[in-house]
Parts: C-alpha cells; sequence; structure tokens
C-alpha cells in the first residue's frame, strides 16, 4: 500500500457518493443538451457546439479568475467592466491602419502582442488594486469591487471619448487580430485552445501550488488561515491580480471574437461569472469549487442561451428560465453539503 | 407520569451514516426527575443519539416513546413543542438582541392591534422575569446578549428550554466553558430541575461531575451501549474502564524529560488592551513542560497569543536564544520555531470543508514546494500518512474532509500539523478540552514525547489533574497578572486555586 | 477723475464685449451617449466667439437637471437648450422657463404635443424617430426589389429575423416597427422568423445570430437590427458561418452609421444604415437657442420650422432634422 494509500483508504461507497454529486452538475448539462437536441436536432449540429464552445471560452476565462476569488470568501463585481476597458484596450491598439476613424490617428500596424498583452496589463493592473483595496484597506470585496466596477466604466468611457468622434464604437480591427477568436489551428478554434490552455493552468495553479492550498485555506477559515501563518495579504493580493490578468485576456477575445468594442461591453459579465461558478458548485461561503465544476457552469449558461435562442423562445421567458436554472442547478448541488448536518 | 414510568425511551436506534454505522441498536430509558449521563469517547455516538431525540437526525430503525407515545419529529421544532428541549455545546444566541428576545424568538407574545399583530413586550418581560425568578437566575431581560458571560447565557439557554415547558432537557458538555464557581451555580439550577420532575440527559466527559450530578449513567463505545449503571455504584476507574474497554492504569504517561537551558525568556509583557496581560514575565526552558493555569478570563489565551504574535504588546520584551525578538504575526512565529494550538478549534483551527491532508500540510506548505513552484505532492502525503499513524488519528483517508472527523481526531490533526513545521517551542492552549479520555492520554504521551525530545512546551490547561499531571513547573495568572510559579511535583490543587484566586474580592 | 472717467470706459468696453454675448444653458441627458456627444460638440463649435455657453451632464436623473435648470434661471441666461431626461416631465421645466419668459429649446428627446402646445416660447428639434425605421426598410425594400436572388426559396415572401435594442425603449420599438412597415408598404410580403433582444450589444447579437443560423438554416433572407453595433456583431456570426465570401451574401441593415459601420459597407459587409444627423441637429439647436436668446424671432433661424406632424409651418414650433439613409453609394460623404 505504498502507492496511492491516502486513496486506497477510502471506502468504496464513498467514492461512488462523491463520483455522483461531482457529476451531477454534469449530468444536468447533459440532460440540457440531449433535451434540446430532441426538441431542435439542429441544436447538434456541429457548427452549433463548437459555436457554443467558442462563446463559452471567453466566458470560462473570466469565471476561472472570478472562481478563485470566490473561494476567498471573496466577489469580483468589476470582473464584466474589466473585460470591457480590456477589450476597448486591446481594440483601439489593433485598428488598421487604414482604417478611417482609428482612435489613435496615423498609428502604424503594432506586433500582434501589444493588443493582447496591453489587455492582460490594464486587466492586472485592476486586479492589483482591487487585491489592495481588499487586502490593505480591508474594504468588503462587494464593496471594493463594486466602486472599482463603477470606476473601470469610467475610465474606459473616458479613453474611448474623444473629440470630435464622442464615445465612438471601435472598428476596423486588423484581420491577424480577429483571427485569434475566430480562427482555427490544427482544426481547432482558437478560443478553445486558448480557454483550454487556461483551465490547465489554473487547475495547477488552485492545486499543485502553494496559492492555491493558501485560498482554499483562507476561504475555508480565514481566522484559522492567520494563525497558522498564511499570509492572507499576499494571496488576496495575487488571486485578485490573476482574476485581473484573466479579465484582461477575456477582454482582449471578447473584441478579436466580435471584431469591435464599445464602451458598453463586458456589462453584466460578472453575474454571469458568478452565476456559472456557483452552478457549477463553487461555494460562495468559501473554501469550495473545482475547475471543472466553473468550467461545466459556464456550459450549462451557455447552451441554455444558445439553446432558448434556437428554441425560438421569447427573450423575456429566456430571462425566466435562466433564473430558475441558476436556482434550480443550486438547489440539487447544495443538496451534498446538507445531507451531512 | 406515563404507563411505563419513564419520561422518554429510546428502543433499539439505529443510524447508518455513509460509511458508518453511527448508532447500533441503541437503547435507553430516562426517568422523570433524574439527571441520566451519557458518557464514552468521542465519536461513541452520545451526539448522534440525542440528535436522533431532539428530531436533527431520523433514525434508520428504532423507536422514541414520550411519555408512553411513540414519537416522531421532522424536526427540533416539533421536538420542542412536544417537550424535548436541548442545550447545544456550542451556543449560538443572536448576540445584538435582548435576552427576553431570544428566549421568546419564534414565539413573541402578542396582542392585537388591528389588522395587525404587535409583539407585546412588556408581557414578554414580565413572563421573562418570572422565569428567571423561578429558577433564581439573576439575568437582566433587557441586556443585550452580547453582554452576558458564557455562563449566563447558558442560564438564558436553560431558562429557555424551561419556558418551552421541557419535559426532557438534554445538555450537551454544558461545563466545557464554566469556572467552578458557575459549574456549582448549573448544578444547582439542575438540582431544581430535577425536584420538578425534569429528566435531564446529561452529556459530559468529565467524571468527577457525572458522579456529583448524576443518578443514573448509561456508556456508549463505538456507536453502541455498554451500560447503564447507578451513579452510586460507579468510580473513575469504572467508568475509564468501561468506556475505553480496557484499564487505564496510569491517566498520565511516565514523562522522562529533562529540562535544559533556558529557551525563552519572557520580561515585563503588557497587552496594548488595558484590561488584559500586564508585567508577566517567566522563562521557559529547553524540554520543559511549563503549565499555564488560571480561571476563564485570567488572560492566558491572550497572553500566549500575544506571545505568538497574534495581538498587540505594549511593553516588555521576549528573548528567545537569548535574541531579543519582535514577532508580528504567525509567520515570522513560525520562522522563531514555535508553535501555537488555539484554544478553540472550529473558530482558528479546522478547516472545516478541506481534507485532512490539506489541514496537516498548511502550516508548512512553503516546504513542499519543488520543481516549477508546484507542491511536491508525493512528499506531502507521505508525511501526511506517517503523522496519521503516528498521532493514531482515526481518518477514513487523507481526503476526508476534517469535519467529519471526531474533535480528538481534529485535534490531532491540528497536533500534526504544527508538528510538521518542527517546532523547538509549543503553546498549547488547552489541548484536550473536549477530546476523550483515550484520546487525552494519546495527547498527553504525544507531549511526554515532545518534551523528551527537547521541544518547550507551555500549556493552557483548566483542568487541575492534567496541570499537575504533566507540568514540570506551573505558572498562575489572575485577573492579566502572573500569581506564582509553582514546582510541577510539590503543586497542589489548593495551591493553584489560591493563586489563581489571588486578585479576585 | 478723467482717470475714473477712463476706467470707466475700459470696464464697460470689457463689459459690453462679454454683455454682447448671451448667455445659454445647455443640458445634455448624460455625457456617455455618443450620438449626444456629437450633438454636445457640434453645438460647443458653433458657439464659439458668439454666446457664453454652459453645458450641463444631466447623469440621466431628472431631478438633477430640474436643478440645474434653476440654476441656469439664477445665473439669467437668456435661453435654455434642454435635452430631456425624460421627455415625459416636460411640463415642471416649461412652468418654469415660462414664470421667467425665457425661451426653451428641447431637442433630440421629444416631449408629447399637449405639453408643447402650454408654453409660447417652446421648441423642439429632433429626428421623426420612426423615420429611422422607415429608411432602414427602405434599404432593403429596395435592395430586395433590384436583387431577385435574394428570395432564397423563391417563394415571394422576404423571411427575416430581428435584433431588438431595449424593448422598452421608444427607438427600438419605432425602428422594429415601422422598418417592416416600410417592406410592406413596398408592396413586399415578410415572414418574421424570429426576433429577440440583444441590447444593443454586439457580443449579444453575435450570440444571438449564431443561433438563429443553427435554427433557421439557410431559411434568413434579411437580417434588421435597431442599430449599427448588433448588426455588425450579426455580420461576425455570418462570416463564421460563412457568409461574404464565394458570393454567399447576407443583407444586413442597422441604424447610426457608427465609422465601424461605415468601414462594414466599404467593405461589403453591411448593406445600409441609417444616419441620426447630429451635426443638424446640433446646428439647429444651437441656431434657434442662439437667435431667441438675442430676442429675435423663432422664424430668423436657418432651419425651416415645421408643426408637430412634420408639415412646413412657419410659426410652427418644431424643427425636423431628417435622419439619412447611407449606402455604399454615398457612404464616402459620411465619413469623418
Amino acid at each position: 500500500m505504498s502507492n496511492g494509500a491516502t486513496g486506497a483508504l477510502k471506502p468504496r461507497s464513498q467514492v461512488a457518493r462523491e463520483f455522483a454529486s461531482k457529476n451531477a452538475i454534469v449530468l444536468v448539462l447533459l440532460g440540457l443538451v440531449v433535451a434540446i437536441g430532441i426538441a431542435r436536432p439542429s441544436f447538434l449540429n456541429p457548427a452549433n457546439l463548437v459555436n457554443i464552445l467558442r462563446i463559452s471560452s471567453v466566458r470560462a476565462v473570466i469565471a476561472l479568475g472570478c472562481g478563485g476569488i470566490l473561494i476567498t470568501r471573496g466577489t469580483d463585481l468589476s470582473a464584466g467592466r474589466t473585460v470591457g476597458l480590456a477589450a476597448v484596450v486591446s481594440a483601439s491598439l489593433a485598428q488598421r491602419a487604414d482604417y478611417a476613424s482609428k482612435l489613435f490617428k496615423g498609428m502604424p500596424d503594432l506586433p500582434l502582442l501589444v493588443p493582447v498583452l496591453a489587455a492582460i496589463g490594464v486587466g492586472l493592473l485592476v486586479g492589483l488594486l482591487n487585491g489592495s483595496v481588499v487586502a490593505f484597506l480591508k474594504v468588503p470585496p462587494f464593496i471594493a469591487t463594486l466602486g472599482m466596477m463603477v470606476i473601470v466604466y469610467g475610465a474606459v468611457s473616458l479613453y474611448v471619448d474623444r473629440p470630435p468622434m464622442g464615445a465612438q464604437p471601435l472598428g476596423g480591427l486588423r484581420e491577424d487580430f480577429t483571427n485569434i477568436g475566430t480562427g482555427d489551428t490544427l482544426g481547432i478554434p482558437n478560443l478553445i485552445l486558448i480557454a483550454a490552455a487556461v483551465a490547465l493552468v489554473i487547475y495547477v495553479l488552485h492545486n499543485k501550488t502553494r496559492l492555491g492550498k493558501n485560498i482554499f485555506a483562507i476561504g475555508g477559515n480565514p481566522d484559522a488561515a492567520v494563525v497558522s501563518g498564511v499570509s492572507v495579504w499576499r494571496n488576496t493580493l495575487l488571486i485578485y491580480a490573476i482574476g485581473g490578468l484573466l479579465y484582461g485576456l477575456a477582454g482582449a477575445l471578447l473584441a478579436a471574437r466580435t471584431g469591435g468594442a464599445t464602451n458598453n461591453y463586458g456589462n453584466g459579465y460578472e453575474l454571469d461569472a458568478i452565476a456559472a461558478c456557483v452552478i457549477g458548485g463553487v461555494s460562495t461561503s468559501g473554501g469550495i469549487g473545482t475547475v471543472g465544476g466553473m468550467i461545466t457552469g459556464v456550459l450549462i449558461f451557455e447552451v441554455l442561451n444558445n439553446g432558448l435562442v434556437v428554441l425560438g423562445v421569447s427573450a423575456y421567458w429566456q430571462q425566466i428560465v435562466k433564473g430558475i436554472i441558476i436556482v434550480v442547478a443550486v438547489a440539487v448541488d447544495i443538496r451534498k453539503y446538507l445531507v451531512k448536518r | 407520569m406515563s404507563e411505563n414510568g419513564f419520561a422518554v425511551e429510546m428502543r433499539a436506534i439505529t443510524k447508518v451514516f455513509p460509511g458508518v454505522k453511527a448508532l447500533d441498536d441503541v437503547s435507553i430509558q430516562v426517568r422523570p426527575g433524574s439527571v441520566h449521563a451519557l458518557m464514552g469517547e468521542n465519536g461513541a455516538g452520545k451526539s448522534t443519539l440525542m440528535k436522533c431525540l431532539f428530531g436533527i437526525y431520523e433514525p434508520d430503525e428504532g423507536q422514541i416513546v414520550l411519555g408512553g407515545r411513540p414519537v416522531a419529529f421532522a424536526g427540533a421544532r416539533q421536538a420542542l413543542d412536544a417537550g424535548i428541549a436541548m442545550i447545544h455545546q456550542e451556543l449560538h444566541p443572536i448576540p445584538f438582541m435582548s435576552v427576553a428576545e431570544n428566549i421568546w424568538l419564534g414565539r413573541y407574545p402578542t396582542r392585537n392591534f388591528g389588522l395587525f399583530k404587535l409583539v407585546n413586550k412588556a408581557k414578554m418581560l414580565r413572563d421573562t422575569r418570572k422565569l428567571f425568578e423561578d429558577l433564581r437566575m439573576e439575568i437582566d431581560p433587557k441586556t443585550w446578549v452580547q453582554n452576558l458571560s458564557v455562563s449566563k447565557i447558558q442560564s438564558m439557554e436553560i431558562a429557555k428550554a424551561v419556558s418551552y415547558n421541557a419535559k426532557v432537557i438534554i445538555m450537551d458538555e454544558p461545563t466545557s466553558s464554566l469556572t467552578e464557581n458557575e459549574v456549582k451555580h448549573l448544578f444547582g439550577i439542575i438540582r431544581k430541575l430535577r425536584s420538578e420532575g425534569i429528566a435531564i440527559l446529561y452529556i459530559s466527559h468529565k467524571m468527577e461531575e457525572i458522579l456529583e450530578i448524576s443518578d443514573e449513567v448509561t456508556i456508549m463505545r463505538d456507536g453502541r451501549r455498554v451500560g447503564t449503571y447507578p451513579a452510586k455504584e460507579l468510580t473513575t476507574d469504572l467508568i475509564i474502564n468501561r468506556m475505553v474497554g480496557r484499564d487505564l492504569v496510569h491517566r498520565f504517561p511516565p514523562r522522562e524529560n529533562v529540562p535544559g537551558e533556558v529557551v525563552m525568556q519572557v520580561e515585563g509583557l503588557t497587552s496594548t488592551n488595558p484590561r488584559s496581560f500586564r508585567d508577566v514575565s517567566f522563562d521557559l526552558r529547553r524540554g520543559e513542560i511549563l503549565g499555564l493555569g488560571g480561571l476563564v478570563g485570567a488572560q492566558r489565551t491572550e497572553l500566549v497569543e500575544a506571545i505568538f504574535g497574534l495581538r498587540g504588546i505594549k511593553s516588555g520584551e521576549i528573548r528567545i536564544g537569548g535574541k531579543r525578538v519582535a514577532i508580528q504575526n504567525a509567520i515570522q512565529a513560525k520562522r522563531h520555531k514555535i508553535a501555537l494550538l488555539t484554544e478553540d478549534r472550529r473558530t482558528t483551527g479546522i478547516f472545516p470543508v478541506l481534507s485532512v491532508l490539506d489541514n496537516t500540510l498548511i502550516a508548512n506548505i512553503s516546504t513542499y514546494i519543488g520543481r516549477l513552484l508546484l507542491l511536491d505532492r508525493r512528499r506531502g502525503e507521505g508525511d501526511v500518512r506517517r503523522s496519521v499513524e503516528m498521532l493514531r488519528v482515526k481518518t477514513p483517508s487523507a481526503a476526508t474532509l476534517i469535519q467529519s472527523l471526531s474533535g480528538g481526531n481534529q485535534q490531532k490533526v491540528i497536533f500534526a500539523r504544527w508538528l510538521l513545521t518542527e517546532p523547538e517551542i509549543l503553546i498549547l492552549d488547552e489541548p484536550t478540552r473536549g477530546i476523550d479520555v483515550g484520546a487525552k492520554y494519546e495527547i498527553y504521551t504525544i507531549i511526554a514525547d515532545l518534551a523528551k525530545r527537547g521541544k518547550s512546551v507551555i500549556m493552557i490547561s483548566s483542568e487541575m489533574p492534567e496541570l499537575l499531571g504533566m507540568s514540570d513547573r506551573i505558572m498562575v495568572m489572575c485577573e492579566g497578572r502572573a500569581t506564582g510559579i509553582l514546582d510541577g511535583k510539590a503543586a497542589t490543587q489548593e495551591r493553584i486555586m489560591e493563586l489563581a484566586t489571588q486578585f479576585m474580592s | 477723475m478723467k482717470r475714473f472717467l477712463f476706467a470707466l470706459l475700459v470696464l464697460a468696453a470689457l463689459g459690453s464685449s462679454v454683455f454682447a454675448q448671451p448667455k445659454i444653458g445647455v443640458c445634455i441627458y448624460k455625457f456617455d451617449d455618443t450620438f449626444m456627444s456629437y450633438v454636445r460638440n457640434t453645438i460647443e463649435t458653433a458657439a464659439k466667439g458668439k454666446a457664453t455657453l454652459s453645458v450641463q451632464d444631466s447623469q440621466y436623473d431628472q431631478p438633477k437637471q430640474n436643478d440645474q435648470v434653476d440654476q441656469f434661471i439664477v445665473q439669467g441666461m437668456k435661453s435654455l437648450a434642454i435635452n430631456m431626461v425624460d421627455p415625459s416631465a416636460v411640463s415642471v421645466l416649461i412652468g418654469k422657463a415660462k414664470a421667467k419668459n425665457l425661451p426653451l429649446v428641447l431637442f433630440n428627446r421629444e416631449p408629447v404635443a399637449a405639453d408643447m402646445a402650454k408654453y409660447d416660447k417652446a421648441y423642439y428639434v429632433g429626428a421623426k424617430a420612426q423615420d429611422s425605421g422607415t429608411m432602414e426598410g427602405e434599404i432593403v425594400a429596395d435592395y430586395w426589389k433590384k436583387n431577385p436572388s435574394a428570395d432564397l426559396n423563391k417563394d415571394g415572401v422576404l423571411q427575416y429575423v430581428m435584433l431588438i435594442g431595449d424593448p422598452s425603449n421608444t427607438d427600438a420599438k419605432f425602428r422594429t416597427q415601422y422598418s417592416i412597415e416600410a417592406v410592406v408598404k413596398a408592396g413586399i410580403k415578410v415572414q418574421k422568423l424570429a426576433e429577440d433582444t440583444a441590447m444593443w450589444d454586439r457580443p449579444k447579437a453575435q450570440e444571438k445570430m449564431a443561433a438563429w443560423l443553427t435554427a433557421y438554416a439557410g431559411k434568413i433572407e434579411v437580417v434588421f437590427a435597431n442599430n449599427d453595433d448588433m448588426a455588425l456583431g450579426a455580420i461576425e456570426a455570418l462570416k463564421a458561418a460563412g457568409y461574404f465570401k464565394g458570393g454567399k451574401f447576407m443583407p444586413v441593415v442597422g441604424v447610426d452609421a457608427t465609422p465601424p459601420a461605415l468601414d462594414a459597407l466599404e467593405q461589403g459587409f453591411l448593406l445600409g444604415t441609417v444616419l441620426n444627423d447630429a451635426t443638424n441637429q446640433g446646428l439647429a439647436t444651437w441656431e434657434l437657442a442662439y437667435s431667441l436668446a438675442q430676442g429675435k424671432s423663432a422664424a430668423t433661424a436657418v432651419a425651416p420650422l415645421a408643426n408637430a406632424e412634420g408639415k412646413p409651418d412657419p410659426k410652427g414650433k418644431y424643427v425636423w432634422v431628417p435622419y439619412q439613409k447611407v449606402t455604399k453609394d454615398n457612404y464616402k460623404q459620411f465619413k469623418k
């Protein structure tokens, strides 16, 4: 019993139970896909499914950033607006040199990496600010990021609102830039590859690194974390910074996928991300959450978004159905914690 | 009372949790007007049995008979309505509400006001005063619960139970955070309730208390009932024997540690909080166990937490290995090879939703960083496995969430956590609180072994036998000041008590 | 004494140059509205050297705007140009202006005619919101008639999908309704395959369009969008589905004539859009407010006056600034 002894100690019934509860949410996802597919077989077209994955990719990157923060008992309401800011910044740096209404007139074509890194950079900056306010000023995350949400929107509006054009939508993006969002590599959409890579990195970060162990400890019991010598401020700062970085990346991907950006991009994405995380089993009271769960939550959300339109459900009913699904999914998922008491 | 004469009877109760048979065919019978004690090691099933009675769990098999009628409760509310009340080990009153409001919570007396029902505050206060008078409790019904001591809150909870006209009151470890005087007061209340025909189910680990207050004792082990005995026929040794199923000849292990040179000196340490400790001086030797005695409120916890960097120090100094140190937080404390096992396991010890593995490694996580900043999982698992074996932690696996372990096993995991940091100085704040006798002995063995290996130990304890049985020297505190340091062998309970109450009027 | 008189003269000269410039108060319902910032910039540029402007941001808050108007009155403004947050609350503003006999030029967000009738010095400058929808429809009708191949299933019926901005917004309602009415008026039968709200948002429109392309593969013949951002989102989804390559085309129309939309027109992705003429709206507002501030009659301003229905009327209180269709034939003149 020298190898994997920890796993072998587990009684079989517990393994089975864990497997079932872990996969309850995956079953919900499969159920939705099958149900919509039966009602409207065209939903199952490979092209449509790939399209859902492509949309989910951007959302997943946001949710993965937000999920880590939720695990620490934090929250990030500025996620959506930060995505918008990053989208606008990257779009403004990726406009074609011959595009007449460029934000930066006369700017030559920059290397492709510049708009992407700039987006990541502004995201990171917002994340560091959020983290500093939460970690050092001890402002509750809800308030800190609420303030940041408003500030970031102001900043992005200032950035695009330049006379004489005013707050114009940014268009005319270079094809090599939009190709990040619309093109394929080896037959797989770039967006999906990028999201998969991000998921892998975040999985390793959460499960195989000190930062990961520490954020789960901080979320699991902040007081015990202090006593155990976990540096709460450093890990808090880091997790918000990583969140910001991912929003930045997501912003660039969003601009690339849609071929443009406005100051209203990303509006409300933070709530979608939080909802997706919670559907995926992330506990808002901290300490619990898996990368697989977060991604499953995002997929459920986007399958619904797409599926309801494909089914021809009216816009108002779509809202009602989505709201119900959020509550029901969490109600089902939370059973596994309630049973124990 | 009823046909069979029992206030409550539990017949052949079985309760299975995934992977564990928590209760196996357990029956108890409780007479009205008696105190029936439940004893057993942690995990023996006492709390589970009581939760079945109180409607929190539904038994898988068996029957509960209350006043001669079979009952099945779907929740605590129904149990309360039927006349069963429970005083939990951890009290959860609402701090920013008055005592009266807490007692009548959810069933405020009301009066009609047109279409509306308004809370009848006058009646509520009147009823509360009457309740306290009957029970001879001195609590102001209007004060915020926030301002009450633990003992008063407990009295309030008992009054609340009585206010439900409870015929059966369950008390789960009611004395775990009470001083000796408060325990006496509690026992007075219990005797009064008993004289009024109320049946008390009393869970405790403290033998002396059980023998003093109870009429009958049911002993449980591993989810089964060992037997029910009249308290008069029992002795401490008999109880221990039946609880652990083996003889415990010695309550404390033999100690072979030899105190050496001074490793830490504390001089004139004074808290930034004027009501906390002041001017405390002592030194600690290599391989020594220094007991820290005193009553609740003596500021012992505050003192050790300040040494560990969790609380502010206004003046005074700490020297480790002759060098003055300024420890600001737990990270620096760890660097100085100090470990602290806190008093309150649940709020500052365990990470409930994390695994035993993560709980063990968290304080020492930096040392497992390997290539590419990734953690060396195999080494971590190996260390945890060795710790689990060495400290005999009973857990299905290292991946089990710590919240599903018993208190004693949780405490062992926290021991394992700190031992992995390879400390030279271990500060143990009530290390055996809420832990059963068998596990206590194991923890004493661990402590004695650490001292033998040259580690220095500061141990806060409110249990006299433990202080006397384990310490090389005992420092006693009273109201924030050190009132004396006694030699372990020469110290007596009386002498400690004297020092612990030195400044009290 | 001489020196004193000289000083007075200098003061008078200085003063007259300031006093000669009438003070005009301007409120914008919110500064971060793209279109309104064009209008605002036009007014500010036109006013340079002619009047002293005070331009306020009402921050999408009608009570705040009321306070700003009170402030203007106290400051002695000669006329007011107000872009209301909530046009249904106009009677309060009219009351304030009427009490001081101050000319009031409302613009871009239209109050009901009954309120306008309460005060003879209340004017309105704006576009007929219905027209934006009508012109969108006319662009499509025009295309449909010229390109018989646009009727993919040859059933003589135009199958379309509609991307709605915000269902509670008047402009969105008008554009949705009148675009289709214009197509029908041109004698074309229509069939709605789907409509959905995308909140004026490009990514949302892209996601909805992609789903429709799955649900109605090969059936969609025209895409209507309440604005350009959504039209461009639909175009991205169409591109991903293989449109605009190898002769596969889909007519998509929007409203606003934003720079990215003009770019898409140039590249042949967008069929057409409708310009809400910010420049002329700004100029007309400015001219009217400026004439009135100088005590001149409204009719002396350049823009033609009309009545509420849009008929020319020299005594009317409305200036209607027409929308303009923008297609690949004329887009160049709108590029800035």
